[in-house]
């Protein structure tokens, strides 16, 4: 069963680790399928 | 930003202890250390797998003339160890490394995410299964070597679609585990463990992290595209159709020199925490060792053309190449100094893991120096694509990044287990890996100065002596490399109890936990006066 290290943390603590991730995960995303759709957008012109 | 309060207390902390017991310990495991101790068996595994392709390939070599295997699974040999060595085993044992140690470096009870971590850890099993097992597919596994340059990578069989998904779930995989370490480093440092307080592993980690999700999507950008090339009539990379194969290699170095320092920086910051315990000294000049790993970085996005001199470019683009290239040796520089500083009139000692740095500092040297050779231009032109090649990176990637792996697990392991492992078993383990390490890989500059062509089956005879010494250089450290899991298995069943702190000169706030750590490593955050007395060494 997963336990809940995450509890061990604050309210506050969790909201800026959430923020960071999806800060991050955002970029990561924009950065996966922007680059491929941009490539692939210029190969189609 | 470090943080600032725990609502646990002792009864509520021990309702969040409990572990889970069996198979579902380890499938659903969110705690640090458990999912480091899978990253790491995972990369031991794959460690063997490419080792085994690896002896495959010097057996083969061992004469000239076709031995044991037709060309094309020489080929996949050659493109399936890469592979398996760099996703599989130096990656994924980084990835553990940072799990087991950044939490209770920084003062943390766990790492941020914890289920972002099991998730990023099992979709590695999966990515090997499917790589591998295109070994076995009509048309064989693919050959086209671990760039999968365009058109040869094109003309794969069944295998092609197979390796290209399987490197976008390792790419998923590698930028899931980065950005937990840096939400990790960003939000869950103790009150006091400011960015220059951070261990040299903690930082060296920061930076990789980044550099993974700059770089990964990049990877996954131009695999994509030589799969629309082969199944959606896109011509990319396809001169018929107006595309360039050159552009591909452009966009395949853009992320491929990075990961160059995804391997190594780690290692750097390993080999930073390793010295200065052994030489009972603080680390000499560590904010420059700072800079100096975000100079490297920054440098690695600028330097990419300088593996593909000879495909046809302006003057002025190899200049600028050649040139910013030759920069990295700078802050590299700074740090093999500072590690020979750290150690001058230092008490020193020299146990496995002094050792294993120790070695690291010389055979990665001669494997910069190399580099530094490749870099020029001109020299180039005669290099490319010889052994001399194939020596370089080797001398970077095996007695660089896996000693230090070696060097860390052997520094940590007491930690980790609460025993100390056999001292003399492990000194054993270093010197035949240091000794048969330079018989494998030295004569390998020997064969590419002569001209010997990389990723061939057969050679012309001049080059037989020195592909016997390599050969049996290559079997040698193979073997050696079965001492490791031995010594560690032995550890882990038993040994010497150690107390908190394992070396005497140890420092980091890792050292000052029980060993082994509790189950969640800082339930309570640490002092500030003892993140600073961790920090001052």
């Amino acid at each position: 069963m997963p336990d809940k290290s995450s509890s061990l943390l604050s309210a506050g603590r969790r909201r800026q680790v959430r923020r960071t991730a999806l800060v991050l995960g955002a970029i990561a995303v924009v950065f996966y399928v922007g680059f491929i759709a941009m490539m692939i957008y210029r190969g189609s012109r | 930003m470090a943080y600032d309060s725990h609502v646990a207390t002792s009864p509520e902390h021990d309702a969040h202890d409990h572990r889970p017991h069996g198979w579902r310990r380890w499938v659903f495991a969110t705690n640090h250390k458990d999912i480091g101790t899978m990253y790491l068996v995972f990369a031991g595994v794959s460690f063997f797998i490419g080792g085994t392709m690896a002896m495959l390939i010097r057996l083969e070599l061992f004469h000239p003339g076709m031995q044991f295997f037709d060309p094309l699974f020489f080929n996949s040999m050659t493109t399936m160890h890469a592979l398996e060595m760099i996703f599989g085993a130096v990656m994924p044992a980084w990835t553990g490394l940072a799990n087991w140690m950044i939490p209770m470096q920084v003062g943390a009870p766990d790492m941020a995410l914890p289920r972002l971590n099991n998730f990023s850890f099992w979709i590695l099993p999966f990515a090997f299964i499917l790589l591998l097992s295109s070994l076995f597919v009509p048309g064989g596994g693919p050959a086209g070597g671990w760039t999968m340059y365009p058109p040869l990578m094109l003309q794969g069989g069944a295998s092609f679609p197979m390796t290209i998904f399987a490197i976008h779930m390792m790419g998923i995989s590698s930028i899931l585990g980065a950005i937990n370490v840096v939400v990790t480093i960003m939000n869950l440092r103790a009150p006091g463990m400011t960015l220059l307080r951070m261990p040299l592993f903690v930082w060296t980690w920061l930076i990789t992290a980044y550099l993974l999700i700059a770089v990964m999507p990049v990877l996954a950008g131009a695999v994509t595209m030589l799969l629309t090339d082969h199944f959606f009539g896109t011509t990319f990379f396809t001169a018929a159709g107006g595309g360039d194969p050159v552009m591909y290699q452009h966009i395949f170095w853009f992320f491929g020199h990075p990961e160059v320092y995804i391997l190594i920086l780690p290692a750097f910051g390993i080999v930073s925490e390793i010295i200065p315990t052994f030489s009972r000294k603080p680390l000499f000049g560590y904010d420059a060792m700072v800079y100096a790993t975000a100079s490297i970085a920054f440098l690695s996005f600028i330097v990419w053309a300088h593996h593909m001199f000879t495909v046809g470019m302006p003057l002025a683009g190899q200049l600028f190449f050649m040139l910013s290239t030759m920069l990295i040796a700078i802050p590299t520089g700074v740090k093999v100094f500072n590690w020979t500083a750290t150690m001058y009139k230092g008490s020193l000692s020299f146990e496995p893991p002094m050792l294993f740095a120790l070695s690291f500092l010389f055979l990665f040297t001669i494997g910069g120096l190399s580099g530094l050779m490749l870099a020029i231009v001109p020299a180039d032109y005669q290099y490319q694509d010889t052994y001399f090649v194939v020596a370089h990176f080797h001398y970077v990637l095996v007695p660089g990044a896996v000693f230090a792996i070696m060097g860390g697990i052997y520094y940590w392991l007491p930690k980790w287990t609460g025993n100390m492992y056999d001292l003399r078993l492990a000194t054993w383990h270093f010197w035949l890996s240091t000794i048969f390490v330079n018989v494998l890989f030295f004569p390998q500059h020997f064969l590419g100065l002569a001209g010997m062509p990389r990723r061939v089956p057969d050679y012309a005879v001049q080059f037989t002596d020195w592909n016997m010494v390599s050969s049996l250089g290559g079997f040698a450290f193979g073997l050696s490399q079965f001492l490791f899991p031995y010594i560690i298995w032995k550890c882990v069943r038993g040994g010497v109890r150690i107390g908190n702190r394992a070396w005497e000169g140890a420092h980091g706030l890792e050292w000052e936990l029980p060993s082994p750590p509790p189950f969640h490593s800082w339930t309570d955050p640490p002092s500030e006066a003892l993140i600073q007395q961790a920090a001052e060494h």
